[in-house]
């Protein structure tokens, strides 16, 4: 068993050098937001035998003057079209645009299933629309500034609730210590989940969307949740060991926390990459954004958390020592 | 010591406990699936009497996500509406949308108000409606109705300043006109100058070439092509709009000019047909006899006495027929989507067609400066003046009408227009658009009107329905939509589903290999986590989204988690040579500070995401939420139970099956 508050200077540098990359990469090239914050239009077409290439595509739509519009295949049979806020008639344009040029004689007639519940149409147009999607600049300055307050106010309330919990610990570690390594481990979690979308966005076109929000909101309360397993370990050990013995205390807590952060993790990240393969392409990158997060949240809760909260300790004595 | 009486009391409390867990299990499994434990019920009534009731079927109330939908999102403008009155007109707004979308008949539809700062929306949604565009149209849609008079305030004269602008560049467009053909005249080539000069657009765009032009086109310009000859170039020719310089290129056969009368006899299931006096085959045999006795001098009578439209036809079918024909030829019956039709073709002409190019400079004309003056003007009665509108029909023609009736003030005001306009027109707008302009005969004092449009009987259903819904109180503004179509809704639930239940066999393999006996009764737990959940999702009606089915399944991760906790505590415990009744006891107790508080740092996120707001990000925080509530119930209490049960099963101490590990 390898003693992690001795090699505590690599997780150091492993972390600062991945969270220095993030805020670079963040600050630099950014996240791709998605319409949700951009404000924009989204329109899913799938189309019934041969999809039109994607230049086929872009031809199609040039005459229509609604700026850029962006085409990506999606699935095997569908395109994801996206561009400025249009008004619904002009969403009814660009429909009947893609129809004429693609869709192909009546021949295209389906049986419609008796056990349905809805009648659907009885001539399958073979240009379908899947989904649409339009947001208002003032819908998605909203959405940004909620986004912003809800991050805020669960940080907020995990520093309160981490200070509360560990409220009659406060030897030799105050309990607002453990509030504070806590949060500096999910703030470093956080982060190099977002400079990973970053890279994703600028190679795969991964646009951060609300189910990303959530998924980091998400992230924040699971990476604590790792942390705080691992923290109350160390105050019982610090308890039964005496308060002399902060560094036995937290090397044996966190050892005897090893393999049940580890097991969770894993059970969650199975259910998460189920979720990521088999799930469909709507919850896709959300669960990517949680296996992410959730790998870096036990890592730091490990290597990241409980060393800095012996370095934080250890500064403090020093100081007092020369005072 | 525990006596060998309570031994036996807490042996008989944990067998209850157990019978009553598996009870539970079955009832939410159940709860879950009514179709199916439906089935099994009759079946066991079948084989024993003993009248079990049916379960109530009552699905899953899934999001738009899932049953496909749409999410509309307005903005009312409230600009007009002072400060305090704004929230009442929102809610108006929000009144006239529910009554409109309730004519749509699909769904559970639901319509709300949201203020946003000092922006107020209605969000509607629309479970199931697969035509989306029709519903929007319906909503945002404003009938206005409104009642005009003839607009009897003269248009004023130009002002002499205003002349002397117009002739002034008038002038100086002749001037530049002349210029040109100068240009011209020199040499220059005519496309070349096009480009540059023609205020015509599509002249210019195409260096002049304007192709064929046939005898619709403008007579001037269409005069001189007529006289010229091929390569000529024109002078500076004059019309209303401006100057032209033309140059005739080829001339080619155009489409003959065809002189025609026509009779059409309509019935029941053509299309325009209103007041439909016969069937189909009635239509043809009145056709045909109408065709047997008509000639070129009778044909204007027969059309008067037996046409059942006075619309000119557009339908293909007689144009063709009318092609074919010759001059002075009688021609029927020809089908038509319209009805039969009795053609008489009086004369066809031939015409030519010119292909010219064309330098175009405008002339600045009075409408440049006084707007075309508009033929009528607002009475002041409106559709907010109307108390119930209803179709009826003629008692006499048949044709569909929709009658109105004022409310008091409408009807004082409907009194005075039609008595100032005995003898003249009064016209009803719909949308901007001029729907009927009956001639008033006499002053209407009771408050009813009638309009009598070319209505079919859907339209004037529409019309009065939406007039009745009411107009808008302020005008609304599409600012977000999110539609999901019923196929991709269906295939999400599925995938979601099945990656469900990919996940959650795959961590109970994981928890069987991992921890073994325990393993396997916390796969138990497991399964009734499952099922007790999604019977709380459906007893407290918490709507199923893609993300909500997210949080489930993530939820089921940290549902094992507290299992994990303690099971790892139990090892510890047994290591320290603890029997394994204690073991399991302080694992337990020692597990829970840990449990608590790992599991309420999540709680709080999901209370700030519910407090968050959008329906997404609800819908998977309280999936979540309810997830880890009814874990830690499951994983504690019930593992606890089964556990306690099971243990005299095992050697004191526990053995290899039980841990997985020797000492």
């Amino acid at each position: 068993m390898m003693n992690i508050i001795k090699y505590k200077n690599i997780s150091f540098v492993i972390s600062s050098v991945l969270f220095l990359v993030s805020v670079i990469l963040l600050a630099t090239i950014g996240l791709k937001p998605g319409i949700d914050f951009t404000g924009g239009s989204l329109v899913e077409l799938s189309f019934v035998g041969s999809r039109p290439s994607v230049q086929e595509m872009r031809d199609t739509l040039a005459p229509l003057s609604y700026g850029m519009i962006e085409t990506q295949p999606t699935g095997d049979d569908g395109y994801i079209l996206r561009m400025r806020f249009i008004s619904e008639d002009e969403h009814q344009v660009l429909l009947s645009t893609v129809r004429n040029a693609f869709q192909t004689s009546t021949s295209s007639t389906i049986q419609i299933d008796a056990t349905a519940s809805t009648t659907v149409e009885a001539i399958a147009p073979s240009v379908i629309e899947q989904r649409v999607e339009t947001i208002g600049a003032s819908i998605s300055s909203h959405l940004k500034s909620r986004s912003l307050y809800a991050g805020i106010a669960v940080i907020l309330a995990i520093i309160a609730y981490v200070a509360y919990a560990f409220r009659r610990v406060s030897k030799p570690v105050q309990s607002w210590k453990y509030g504070v390594s806590a949060v500096i481990a999910l703030i470093h979690d956080v982060t190099i989940t977002m400079g990973v979308f970053v890279l994703l966005g600028k190679y795969a076109g991964v646009e951060v969307d609300i189910p990303f929000i959530v998924a980091l909101l998400t992230i924040l309360g699971y990476s604590v949740n790792d942390t705080i397993v691992v923290f109350d370990r160390i105050r019982e050990n610090l308890v039964s060991m005496g308060s002399d013995r902060l560094e036995q205390a937290i090397v044996d807590g966190v050892k005897s926390t090893l393999v049940r952060s580890f097991n969770t993790s894993f059970t969650t990240l199975l259910v998460l990459f189920a979720m990521y393969f088999f799930g469909g392409e709507s919850i896709k990158y959300f669960s990517l954004a949680l296996i992410v997060g959730i790998g870096f949240g036990t890592y730091s809760s490990i290597f990241l958390a409980s060393p800095l909260l012996y370095s934080w300790q250890q500064l403090a004595i020093w100081r007092r020592g020369r005072g | 010591m525990a006596t060998e009486q309570t031994r036996r009391q807490l042996r008989a409390r944990l067998r209850w406990g157990i019978a009553g867990i598996v009870a539970l299990f079955f009832i939410a499994l159940a709860y879950d699936m009514p179709a199916k434990a439906n089935k099994v019920i009759d079946r066991v009534n079948g084989m024993v009497a003993l009248g079990i009731p049916h379960i109530s079927v009552a699905d899953f109330s899934l999001g738009l996500d899932l049953q496909g939908g749409a999410h509309l999102v307005y903005q009312a403008d409230v600009t007009a509406i002072p400060d305090g009155d704004r929230a009442t007109a929102v809610e108006g707004v929000r009144d006239v949308i529910e009554r409109r979308v309730n004519g749509i008949g699909v769904g559970e539809p639901h319509v709300q108000t949201t203020k946003v700062g000092d922006e107020y929306r209605v969000i509607v949604e629309l479970p199931g409606v697969t035509d989306i565009n029709r519903a929007i149209s319906m909503i945002g849609g404003t009938p206005i109705l409104e009642f005009k008079e003839e607009n009897d305030v003269p248009a004023r004269d130009l002002t002499k300043d205003e002349q002397k602008q117009i002739n002034d560049f008038n002038a100086d467009a002749k001037k530049r006109a002349d210029e040109t053909l100068k240009r011209l005249k020199n040499g220059e080539v005519f496309s070349d100058i096009a480009k540059e000069v023609s205020e015509d657009p599509y002249s210019k765009n195409n260096g002049g070439y304007i192709g064929y032009i046939s005898n619709t086109f403008d007579p001037t310009l269409y005069n001189w092509a007529q006289t010229a000859a091929q390569g000529d170039q024109s002078h500076v020719i004059e019309n209303e709009a401006g100057y032209a310089l033309l140059e005739r290129a080829g001339e080619r056969a155009g489409e003959p000019s065809i002189e025609a009368s026509d009779i059409v006899i309509c019935y029941l299931g053509s299309s325009d047909c209103d007041a439909p006096l016969y069937t189909k085959k009635e239509a043809k045999d009145k056709a045909q006899e109408i065709f047997d006795q008509a000639n070129a001098s009778n044909f204007d009578d027969l059309a008067l006495q037996y046409s059942t439209s006075q619309k000119r036809t557009d339908s293909p079918e007689a144009m063709d027929a009318l092609k074919k024909a010759s001059a002075g030829e009688i021609i029927g019956p020809v089908e038509a989507g319209d009805g039969f039709h009795v053609l008489y073709k009086q004369s066809e002409q031939p015409t030519v067609e010119y292909e010219i190019s064309l330098i175009f400079i405008k002339k600045q004309t009075i409408l440049d400066i006084l707007p075309p003056q508009d033929p009528w003007k607002p009475t002041g009665l409106s559709g907010k003046n109307l108390e119930r509108a209803e179709v009826v029909s003629d008692t006499i023609s048949g044709a569909v009408q929709v009658s109105l009736q004022f409310d008091s003030e409408g009807t004082d005001l409907f009194k005075s227009i039609t008595e100032r306009h005995i003898g003249e027109p009064v016209a009803i707008f719909l949308d901007g658009q001029p729907i009927s302009t009956p001639i008033v005969q006499t002053a209407i004092t009771n408050g009813r009107a009638v309009i009598s449009g070319n209505f079919n009987l859907n339209d004037a259903r529409l019309l009065s329905q939406r007039l009745n819904a009411g107009a808008l109180p302020v005008p609304v503004e599409l600012i977000s939509q999110q539609s999901v179509g019923a196929t991709l809704g269906a295939s999400s639930l599925q995938k979601s589903l099945i990656a469900g239940l990919i996940g959650i066999l795959i961590v109970m393999l994981f928890m069987t290999v991992l921890y073994r006996v325990p393993g396997l009764v916390s796969v138990f737990s497991l399964s009734l986590y499952a099922v007790l959940t999604l019977a709380v999702f459906k007893l407290i009606g918490v709507t199923l989204t893609l993300a909500g089915i997210g949080g489930f399944i993530l939820s089921i991760g940290m549902a094992v988690d507290a299992n994990v906790l303690i099971f790892e505590r139990m090892k510890e415990e047994l290591r320290q040579k603890k029997s394994l009744k204690a073991a399991l006891e302080d694992g337990f107790v020692r597990a829970w500070s840990s449990i608590r508080d790992g599991n309420v740092s999540t709680l709080i996120t999901c209370a700030m995401l519910i407090w968050f707001g959008s329906s997404f990000v609800q819908g998977f925080a309280v999936a979540l939420a309810l997830g880890i509530l009814v874990s830690m119930f499951t994983a504690i209490t019930i593992t606890r139970v089964v556990l306690r049960f099971i243990i005299p099963w095992f050697p004191q101490m526990g053995n290899r099956a039980f841990w997985g590990f020797t000492e």
